[in-house]
């Protein structure tokens, strides 16, 4: 299978599809696991956050970075 | 060599010595050693994760490749590690966590057969030893352009340091001085960028510079037809297959998620250490760029830092540098070689040798470290001479990846895969990415069709087979629909 022909652009859209299908997957995690163990049930634990957080930097990076 | 140079190398090596042993009173067991008895907080294990990270090719290569394609060497940062990190700390940790066990190869051991456990821990305990060795090598030769050192002389003293701290210490030894050495790579990072911003007239000088003069290199993914990195590559094969293939099965980085005091440390760990990833390129892909746009007179890629060291920064400071390279390598070496001892005494040891003895474990594991660094020091000037070694080593490795994802991902997610099926589809995946691999195909291709290739082979081979037993099961799989 030739690659080689494919446009540069639709690497940006599917690395925007991957990062909304990662986000959904993220939010899929049940809650019980995300708090497993934490010492508290602070908002700021929630590691669902800090990965909404990520992929945004990685789709404001990657807006940046590509035609 | 500038004073202050000199203060800030030795007051460095004094620090991470000092701190490596002065934890080696908390190892009591095998437990302590290798899992730091499982007391490691989230920060610590984030930057630990870095520091295990930033090897010994990031700094001189990344900012060489950064000099090459430009931005497009961030991807290996970015999205060749962010979204398998993320999974690693929601899925694969609570996963190893649930599981109980101290390693990646234990794991599979227990979701497929001892074979597996063995096959995956001896592959990666062979690779270690060479890749430990090119680190050392690679310091030597540092130590040997700033302070003139013999090659011999420089892996000397390293070992000895690297080893006297993770003999003693262990895990939590490696973590803490990981978390100084992470912390020495930034600051040195920060003043290139401060620096180099204010040479080149400030940063709209730089990035005016840098876009007028070669707009391709502010571009994240490079055309399709790219000899080396072709954005279908970068997306299927790094972002897709090696990535989660190195971050939810590398042990030298999983190590530390192991010995977390908590499974909420385990994975706020590795998300802390990912949003360090974002900031990672300002370290090694930056130098590569500042000397793209002070028009860098250099006769090959990798020259770009080394010449950015000498024409940037000031006498006194220069040393912050070196010693920031040096810390990016012991962070590796240490880490390999706490994780590979770990593996050799309880992945390798207790399955082929029925009796033995797990109170043996501690005094094992500090022999096998010992040994492991010797090894490693005698192979250094091997590597460095018969470099195509540890290249056909490295492409061994990759080989296996792809299969090896497969097995991860079907048995984590699915009941399905079964102990025999497992094993036959890595010895067939890892000859379908040879022959791909001989037939000249780019290796970022070769890891996704034996992904392809493993996952299809894995599911059908298992419905042949038999299958794992039922009762173990719930421990070793994770159920993402599930809602309290």
């Amino acid at each position: 299978m030739d690659l080689t022909h494919l446009p540069l652009s639709w690497a940006n859209y599917l690395s925007i599809m991957g990062f909304v299908c990662l986000l959904v997957l993220v939010w899929l995690v049940p809650r019980d696991i995300v708090y497993e163990d934490a010492p508290d049930q602070s908002r700021w634990r929630d590691i669902r956050l800090w990965a909404t957080i990520l992929i945004a930097f990685q789709l404001l990076l990657y807006g940046l970075f590509t035609r | 060599m500038h004073p202050l140079d000199l203060a800030i190398i030795v007051g460095y090596l004094v620090l991470i010595t000092f701190v490596g042993l002065r934890l080696a009173g908390r190892v009591k067991t095998a437990h302590d050693f290798f899992l730091a008895g499982r007391t490691l907080s989230w920060w610590v294990i984030g930057l630990s994760i870095i520091g295990t990270n930033i090897g010994a090719n990031s700094y001189v290569g990344a900012a060489g490749n950064a000099f090459s394609i430009g931005i497009a060497q961030a991807n290996f940062e970015w999205i060749g590690a962010i979204p398998a990190m993320i999974l690693a700390a929601l899925v694969f940790i609570p996963l190893y966590w649930k599981a109980g066990v101290y390693s990646i190869p234990e794991y599979l051991g227990l979701r497929y057969s001892p074979t597996v456990r063995v096959v995956a821990a001896l592959i990666a305990s062979v690779v270690s030893v060479f890749a430990i060795g090119v680190a050392l090598w690679a310091i030597a030769l540092t130590l040997q352009t700033y302070l003139g050192w013999p090659i011999w002389v420089g892996i000397m003293v390293t070992g000895t340091i690297v080893g006297a701290y993770s003999i003693a210490g262990g895990l939590a030894a490696v973590a803490f001085t990981d978390m100084f050495q992470v912390c020495i790579m930034f600051l040195g990072g920060l003043v290139i960028v401060g620096l180099g911003i204010s040479h080149t007239g400030g940063f709209s000088g730089f990035a005016e510079t840098l876009v007028l003069e070669n707009p391709d290199h502010l571009q994240a993914y490079l055309p399709a037809d790219h000899a080396s990195y072709p954005w279908p590559g970068v997306i299927f094969g790094l972002g897709f297959v090696l990535s989660p293939a190195y971050w939810w099965a590398s042990q030298a980085i999983l190590q530390r998620s192991l010995g977390a005091r908590t499974q909420w440390d385990a994975s706020a760990g590795m998300m802390f250490a990912a949003f360090g990833k974002i900031l990672v390129p300002l370290l090694i892909v930056f130098p590569g760029l500042l000397a793209l746009v002070m028009h860098a007179q250099i006769e090959y890629p990798d020259m770009a830092l080394p010449w950015i060291i000498k024409n940037v920064l000031p006498p006194g400071i220069s040393g912050l540098m070196f010693i920031a390279i040096i810390a990016a390598l012991q962070s590796t070496i240490d880490s390999s070689v706490n994780a590979t001892s770990l593996m050799l005494t309880r992945d390798v040891r207790h399955v082929l040798l029925k009796n033995a003895n797990p109170d043996d474990d501690l005094k094992i594991g500090r022999l096998l470290t010992l040994v492991l660094l010797l090894l490693s020091m005698c192979t250094a000037p091997l590597v460095a001479e018969m470099g195509g070694i540890f290249t056909f080593l490295q492409t061994i490795l990759s080989l296996f990846q792809g299969p090896m994802l497969a097995l991860l991902i079907l048995g984590a997610f699915t009941r399905r895969a079964t102990p025999q099926a497992g094993l036959w589809t890595l010895i067939s995946g890892v000859v379908v990415a040879s022959a791909t691999s001989y037939a000249g195909v780019n290796m970022l291709y070769v890891a996704f069709s034996s992904f392809i290739y493993a996952l299809c082979a894995l599911w059908l081979l298992s419905g042949f087979t038999a299958p794992h037993p039922e009762k173990d099961l719930s421990k070793l799989t994770y159920v993402l629909w599930r809602r309290n």
